[in-house]
């Protein structure tokens, strides 16, 4: 099996403030190869936003990386200089936010922005400027008119294909994203969407797809991690979390969502909320909220297990008390 | 779904059921409902046509979803119907009566003692400044006279129970309870007035989904046990599958299909219900090609006459462009539409489609 | 270089909250803040001792103020730590016997003028629509009116004293604030709180009074502080001028009488300096004060604690 693109070790996330020392993400590994598109699925509180920016290197004070690496092209990121990211920056990884409003200079054109982010990475002729500018915003299907447009006079979903536009000037392998449909209506979830995959086909990069959305992860994903309080729960094929989940998290998220089509069935939900990630916490995080939990998951923390092709963060999933696995 | 006493017109009045009298007169009914805005500077003519000429009906004991994307105006269908603002045409009928008859202090506080409303942002609907019981004790103080002060916290206590909340989140404040915490108060706020009408604006949207579930349930709760009608005001067409009796969708300031929920979902005949549910359900059931539809908004400063889904719409024809569409009866479902009833078929002539695009575009 | 990913939206990603943590009482947190401000707790120290001199001036004042018996215009010396005035009185006894006077007037206008603010600031906001431009009209008004020519125009009709002094300075003080809390206002105004206020049927003056002041107390302490900065110093600047009673003590009427006397060129250097000393210390204890909400309000500000610790091994 060739390397992996991206290979997270261990990553480890702390927020230091005057009150209290926070623990946001809790030894988080995976890895994404290339071309592969992995969905970050949790709700709010869980994590998956300061994990990416962990990932992506875009941590400021209070965050900081307390321990683990973050390995791309061979190099450990979290250990680069501030110089040697940049350098790696829009050309090997880039990034797409939530909210394009935040994100793009209300005060600049389109243009103006694209070019600033090109040559602050390489020397081009304005010629060569314009040219990638207009390309890119052709690739995500926004007429290279709107160049000269600045934010505010485009729709919510155009700005994010802007954004996205933005993040593809370099054609980087990995392009890292946070919840970048959640502010758009449906209909223009869905066309960013179908838009990304096909650009993804074509170009063949890698995607990290953070989202609370589950309809949009079943759809697009190759692979899901799931994450709870700071931890992966569950990492597996799309199919696998969707038809058989594992961690009974995952699968009392599964069952909180309504559908449109097929038969009408009782909503269950977790009651309860996620744990205070600055108090201290022993046993298994999602114990408290768990329907299925055994005495000893309120002592013992689950470690990672495997459990065929995917890996479950569950004391059900090992012979603890001798049980052996459970469904 | 509940068994319901009375059943349901295809226009959404009720009629006899085995368990009680015909209520002809449905609870509430809005006809020619408009709300525009200026927009732009002092001296601009541009208006927003935020609701225009809408209707609605909603009967006792029944939870109606009004659908919509963002530009729809079914907030402001929320806030002309809780009286935030004034229509600019059209009425509003509450069992019966017009609303904009009812001035004085009395009439008006009636009916707000009727109709009740909860927000979408459990961050931003509680006075950081106040305990959660403010707003509770507060409207019992307003409309519920009769009660004393020991009778109102009683009571108080009583309607956070009924939501699910334990009494001691009373004294909390609100940023020390969770957003789903949060909007079981916000509910039990509406239900102290023991309203006939909550209009629940996006109630879930900002919430974890593993919490949604818990609210949707309280919404169908409320409504057999506490005898109050909903008005669920979302953009997501699944919950409003799963609470509604009937659903409403809202387009562009219009209702432009509305019926049974499950009617509605199953065989959708306006053009942008259909597209809706291609940007939720699988794509391949779709029976319409929606892939090259890119969610622009709708344009709704000063559109004009014609069908506002034209733009986007793959059936339309030359009417579309002229005409406004009224809501009609389709057999079981009402539709405001010049095509609806022969979608798919040969006759729609493709050069009229790409005729009228290119003239919007 | 512009890159659109800006560090600063990160400042923005909250540390996860948890079940919720009851937050510390907002008199605690105050008192935190003061004290975890180094330029508000030197503004508070100050204050406060500003406070004592004015409770208990008999026990700090070596003579009483009136007792014109000593030598004339005399430098400071180990009896006069400042000297003696014109008529030979203390200077010391009567800077210190003149506080009560000067900070009560002080606090007194910036109180009103404070309260005027952010009543008609605030109706503004919520009541909107013409009403709104109505008033804006007035505060700017307000705003620009020449002070001095309108105060002369006032002394020749208001007899001299404290009570006049204290209406012409609210009246010239309280537009100050008025457009910041209106600001205030009208970012508020459609907060969901308020609308559901009014959707439950609240009246207006209620929701003024009950559901928007309440929340904008940190604003009001701040500009009730920034008032008071300009308060102090205007109120002797009118003084000096001859606008106030020069038989009152206060250390506007210190000055000027010192003025009148000629201090400055013949006689005690230090019976001017010292009651102007005075009024610059109290209006720098209030703008140092005043820090310390900057912090409360704008959480940003806080400081953020740093802890070095050594970069991640594997």
């Amino acid at each position: 099996m060739p390397d992996p693109l991206l290979e997270v070790d261990g990553l480890t996330i702390e927020y230091l403030t005057d009150t209290a020392d926070v623990r946001a993400v809790e030894d988080v590994s995976f890895s994404v190869g290339a071309g592969e598109f992995v969905g970050v699925v949790g709700e709010s509180g869980c994590g998956k936003s300061t994990m990416l920016f962990g990932v992506a290197q875009l941590l400021s004070p209070p965050g900081e990386v307390m321990a683990g690496r973050v390995i791309f092209r061979g190099q450990d990121m979290v250990r680069l200089s501030a110089g040697e990211l940049r350098h790696m920056r829009w050309r090997d990884y880039s990034v797409v936010m939530q909210s394009a409003m935040n994100a793009l200079n209300p005060m600049k054109s389109i243009a103006a922005q694209f070019k600033d982010a090109l040559q602050a990475h390489e020397k081009l002729s304005s010629t060569e400027i314009h040219e990638r500018s207009a390309s890119v915003l052709e690739m995500v299907g926004i007429d290279p008119a709107h160049l000269k447009s600045f934010p505010h006079q485009l729709s919510g979903g155009m700005r994010q294909r802007a954004m996205i536009a933005m993040a593809l000037l370099f054609t980087p392998q990995l392009v890292m994203m946070d919840e970048p449909t959640s502010a758009l209506d449906v209909v223009a979830q869905r066309s960013l969407m179908s838009k990304i995959r096909e650009l993804q086909a074509t170009l063949g990069f890698a995607v990290i797809f953070v989202t609370h959305d589950m309809h949009v992860v079943s759809r697009y994903c190759d692979r899901v991690l799931v994450m709870y309080a700071g931890q992966v729960v569950e990492s597996a094929a799309t199919e696998n979390i969707f038809e058989r989940p594992l961690h009974p998290y995952s699968r009392g998220l599964m069952d909180a969502f309504p559908t449109v089509t097929g038969p009408r069935r009782e909503l269950v939900g977790i009651p309860g909320s996620p744990p205070d990630l600055a108090e201290p916490m022993s046993g298994c995080r999602f114990q408290p909220r768990c329907p299925v939990a055994m005495p000893v998951c309120a002592e013992v923390e689950p470690e990672l297990y495997a459990v065929d092709s995917s890996e479950v963060r569950c004391l059900l999933y090992t012979d603890v008390n001798g049980l052996g696995e459970t469904g | 779904m509940a068994d319901r006493s009375q059943s349901t017109r295809d226009d959404g009045t009720a009629e006899a059921g085995p368990a009680g009298p015909a209520k002809h007169e449905p609870l509430l009914r809005a006809e020619g409902l408009t709300r525009h805005f200026r927009v732009g500077g002092m001296f601009s003519k541009e208006v927003l046509h935020a609701v225009d000429d809408l209707e609605l009906t909603i009967n006792e004991r029944e939870i109606v979803a009004l659908v919509g994307e963002s530009g729809s105006g079914k907030s402001t269908v929320a806030r002309l119907l809780a009286r935030i603002y004034t229509p600019t045409a059209g009425e509003i009928y509450y069992r019966g009566r017009p609303v904009r008859e009812l001035r004085s202090r009395r009439d008006v506080l009636w009916y707000r003692g009727e109709v009740a409303m909860v927000f979408q942002d459990p961050f931003s609907a509680f006075n950081p400044v106040h305990r959660m019981s403010h707003g509770i004790i507060r409207n019992l103080a307003l409309h519920r006279r009769e009660l004393g002060r020991e009778e109102r916290w009683r009571e108080a206590e009583r309607v956070c129970e009924s939501v699910g909340l334990s009494k001691r989140m009373l004294t909390r404040y609100a940023h020390e309870m969770s957003g789903g915490e949060r909007q079981r108060i916000g509910f039990a706020q509406a239900l102290a007035l023991q309203p006939k009408l909550i209009l629940a604006d996006e109630p879930v949207s900002m919430l974890d989904v593993s919490i949604r579930a818990g609210i949707l349930n309280l919404m169908v709760g409320l409504r057999d046990r506490e005898d109050v009608s909903l008005l669920y005001i979302t953009h997501d067409l699944a919950s409003a599958r799963y609470v509604a009796d009937r659903i409403l969708v809202m387009y562009a300031g219009q209702i432009v299909e509305a019926g049974p929920t499950e009617t509605v979902l199953s065989d959708p005949q306006h053009p942008y219900t259909r597209l809706l549910l291609s940007a939720v359900a699988d794509p391949r059931d779709a029976d319409t090609d929606f892939s090259a539809d890119t969610g622009e908004p709708p344009r709704v400063i000063n559109p004009g006459e014609g069908c506002r889904f034209r733009w986007r719409c793959p059936y339309a024809i030359d009417t579309c462009e002229t005409v406004t569409p009224r809501l009609r009866p389709l057999g079981p479902v009402q539709v405001a539409c010049h095509v609806a009833g022969h979608l798919g078929e040969e006759e729609i002539a493709a050069p009229a489609v790409t005729e009228i695009r290119s003239r919007g575009a | 270089m512009a890159l659109p990913v800006p560090g600063s939206e990160l400042a923005g990603a909250e540390a996860p909250v948890g079940g919720g943590t009851p937050a510390p009482r907002a008199s605690s947190r105050l008192l935190r803040a003061i004290r975890g401000n180094r330029k508000a707790t030197v503004g508070a120290a100050i204050l406060l001792l500003i406070i004592f001199v004015a409770v208990f001036p008999g026990l700090l004042a070596p003579d009483s103020p009136s007792a014109a018996v000593y030598a004339q215009d005399a430098s400071p010396s180990s009896a006069h730590l400042l000297g003696t005035t014109q008529l030979g009185q203390d200077v010391l006894s009567q800077l210190i016997w003149s506080t009560r006077q000067t900070l009560f007037v002080t606090l007194l206008v910036s109180v009103i003028a404070t309260f005027m603010s952010m009543i008609i600031g605030v109706t503004a906001a919520y009541v909107g629509g013409l009403t709104d431009r109505v008033i804006t009209v007035i505060i700017d008004v307000f705003l620009i009116l020449p002070v001095l020519p309108l105060l002369i125009l006032l002394a020749a009709y208001l007899p001299p004293g404290v009570t006049s002094l204290t209406i012409v300075l609210c009246i010239t003080s309280w537009a100050f604030q008025a457009r910041q809390l209106r600001s205030q206002g009208l970012s508020l105004r459609n907060r969901d709180f308020l609308v559901s206020a009014r959707v439950r049927g609240e009246r207006g003056l209620y929701i003024i009074l009950r559901e928007i002041v309440p929340t904008m107390t940190s604003l009001l302490v701040a500009s009730f502080l920034s008032l008071a900065v300009y308060v102090v110093g205007f109120a002797a600047s009118l003084q000096f001028l001859g606008l106030g009673n020069s038989g009152q003590l206060m250390w506007g009427t210190m000055l000027y009488n010192a003025n009148q006397g000629a201090a400055l060129e013949s006689g005690n250097v230090w019976w001017a300096l010292a009651p102007g000393a005075a009024v610059a210390l109290l209006g720098a204890s209030f703008a140092l004060l005043n820090y310390a909400f900057d912090e409360i309000g704008n959480p940003a500000l806080r400081r953020i604690r740093r802890r070095r610790r050594a970069r991640p091994t594997a």
